[in-house]
């Protein structure tokens, strides 16, 4: 049975009458990753300081693993975390670093030495655990700050931007150890980022943030729904029956037609109405048959999905007016 | 390649997340802040310019001894008061870096979100500080012992040095960790320490021809480097008891208990993310 691992109701922190995060609520469970979008500046991590109890709320509530934020002594030992741009001691090696941190959690000595060579290997550093942390890639830097987040094997792992600066198979690495840190471990990760094909992919649940609020929360199709993103096809007829196309599907209530100049042939069709997934393809199912009746022949046919990035701009772009 | 994160070994890390106690955590700070000092190489250069003034101050004395214009037991106070004023110098200078720097390199952040209380993560800060003060007492021994030979202050000048030493390092090493606190900016941080630094040890300076009135004795017994060095002065070379100006010791006692006992108690208000920010 999954249980809820991170709760927070109505967090709100404000610097100097300037608030950073409004009102912010989040829950997650047990194996969950959640993707914490937003532009810069959106508050995601302050929130993640916040849930770390590296800053204290100006009001709101939260707990962590079931510790409510009055203990953040408990909190500290049940979270890792992996804060953004977060420095490293060049002329340590990266085993040194894992022992250091092993020892603040109240490993011995021999633990220490047996779980910092347990993570290097985990995140494919065991060959470079004694070189020191200067002679580090940018990726194995963030690797090592992942293998330092799970040094206490925790219930909550806070990630803000792993994969910021990383090329593109250093980024691949970063999302597989992610992955495998929700199922192996079952730890709950919330996963701050700009990738949003990655959240996409990884991310059981997203929060949109923007101008310290929540916009929207929720499983990735969701928040598209909820962005109401069009869900567009491009219809492909011969040049000479294109304007008898237009007129056919002109009187289709909630769907909006344009042309492009490079490509006079093709038909770009949307639908901006709510409804469901299916009530998109019904809606397109309907409009090829009507185009087929019509007997205009149809040479080519391509519906595109929504996708989180149109929803993240669609959404961040309406809080910005 | 495809990395997997294996399920913890039962036994080794569940036990890390019930908080496994017997350790101290302050312990762990103070032995990893002296590695980050020493294997750096930050302790070993300021050690090695600290070697190289003394040398030349101690060649300067026996000079001066040898032409008979200093007396033996003015030559080893002058250099004893030289190792603990430049000694604790370098103290303040790595305490003023504690907590500025690492919010600087961006490694405080991740000191933070572990369990380990504030204060214990400044009171590492504070011995590793203290280690620096140690060293160089150790490397000024030879020089003093070079200088004292034949007098019979050998003993004592070593243990006046060593006292008045370490409570000045602990008082201005405290006073170092609350400048580097309040300071977002590293750079801030170690100018308004040795600033601090040099006001403190000027009045030591003054020739002793000037006239001293009531205004130079007021500025002394205030300041804890000169107070302390007055101290060292009126037993090595006017032969005073040691119970005699004991309270030329106030200032430095009282310097250490109130800034120490500030770091201890403001500890976990200090030690935050960045100046300024309500940190829990």
């Amino acid at each position: 049975m999954t249980s809820t691992t991170v709760e927070a109701v109505r967090l709100t922190k404000h610097y100097d009458g300037r608030s950073a995060v409004e009102d912010v609520s989040v829950s997650a469970s047990q194996g969950e990753i959640v993707g914490l979008l937003g532009p810069n500046g959106a508050g995601k991590t302050t929130t993640i300081r916040l849930l770390t109890t590296v800053l204290q709320p100006t009001s709101g509530e939260f707990s962590i693993a079931g510790y409510p934020a009055t203990s953040s002594t408990e909190i500290r030992r049940c979270v890792g975390v992996l804060p953004e741009s977060s420095g490293y001691p060049a002329h340590q090696t990266g085993a040194e670093y894992l022992r250091f941190y092993a020892r603040l959690y109240g490993v011995s000595r021999s633990q220490a030495r047996s779980l910092s060579a347990e993570l290097l290997t985990a995140v494919g550093l065991e060959d470079r655990g004694e070189s020191r942390i200067s002679t580090y890639s940018r990726g194995m830097r963030q690797r090592l700050g992942i293998a330092r987040a799970m040094i206490n094997d925790p219930v909550v792992v806070f990630l803000d931007e792993p994969t910021l600066g990383l090329d593109p198979a250093g980024q691949a690495q970063v999302l597989d150890l992610i992955r495998s840190i929700a199922k192996a471990r079952d730890a709950t990760v919330v996963l701050s980022t700009h990738l949003l094909p990655e959240v996409e992919e990884v991310c059981s649940k997203v929060v949109i943030l923007h101008h310290g609020r929540v916009l929207v929360s929720g499983s990735v199709g969701e928040v598209i729904k909820t962005a109401l993103i069009e869900q567009s096809a491009q219809l492909r007829v011969p040049l000479d029956l294109i304007e008898r196309a237009r007129n056919v599907l002109a009187g289709f209530p909630g769907l909006t037609i344009n042309q492009t100049a490079e490509q006079p042939e093709v038909l770009i069709l949307a639908v901006d109405r709510p409804g469901t997934d299916s009530t998109h393809r019904e809606v397109m199912n309907e409009v090829l048959a009507a185009v087929t009746a019509a007997g205009i022949p149809v040479l080519r046919f391509e519906l595109e999905a929504a996708r989180l990035s149109d929803a993240f701009l669609k959404m961040t772009n309406r809080g910005v007016t | 390649m495809t990395l997997q994160v294996a399920p913890p070994a039962v036994g080794t890390v569940r036990d890390v997340r019930a908080g496994a106690q017997g350790q101290s955590r302050l312990l762990v700070v103070a032995e990893q802040e002296c590695r980050d000092l020493w294997t750096s190489g930050r302790g070993l250069i300021l050690l090695f310019l600290f070697s190289v003034l003394l040398s030349g101050v101690t060649y300067l004395t026996s000079t001066n001894q040898a032409l008979n214009f200093l007396e033996q037991r003015e030559s080893v106070n002058l250099v004893l008061q030289f190792a603990v004023a430049v000694g604790v110098l370098a103290t303040l200078v790595v305490s003023a870096d504690g907590i500025s720097g690492e919010r600087e390199r961006g490694t405080l952040e991740t000191l933070l979100v572990t369990p380990v209380p504030r204060r214990s993560i400044i009171g590492g800060k504070l011995i590793a500080a203290l280690s620096l003060w140690f060293a160089t007492f150790l490397v000024s021994i030879p020089y003093v012992w070079v200088l004292a030979r034949g007098v019979g202050i050998l003993g004592r000048a070593l243990a006046l040095g060593f006292c008045v030493g370490t409570l000045v390092a602990i008082g201005l090493g405290s006073i170092g960790l609350l400048i580097s606190a309040a300071c977002n900016s590293n750079k801030t941080s170690i100018a308004a320490s040795i600033f601090l630094l040099l006001i403190l040890f000027a009045p030591t300076q003054l020739p002793s021809g000037l006239p001293q009135g009531w205004f130079f004795e007021v500025l002394l017994r205030a300041n804890p480097v000169a107070s302390g060095l007055a101290y060292i002065s009126s037993i090595l070379v006017e032969g005073h008891d040691w119970t005699q100006d004991l309270a030329l010791l106030i200032t430095p006692l009282l310097t250490a208990i109130i800034a120490g006992g500030a770091l201890i108690l403001a500890g976990p208000r200090l030690v935050r993310l960045t100046r300024g920010v309500n940190a829990g």
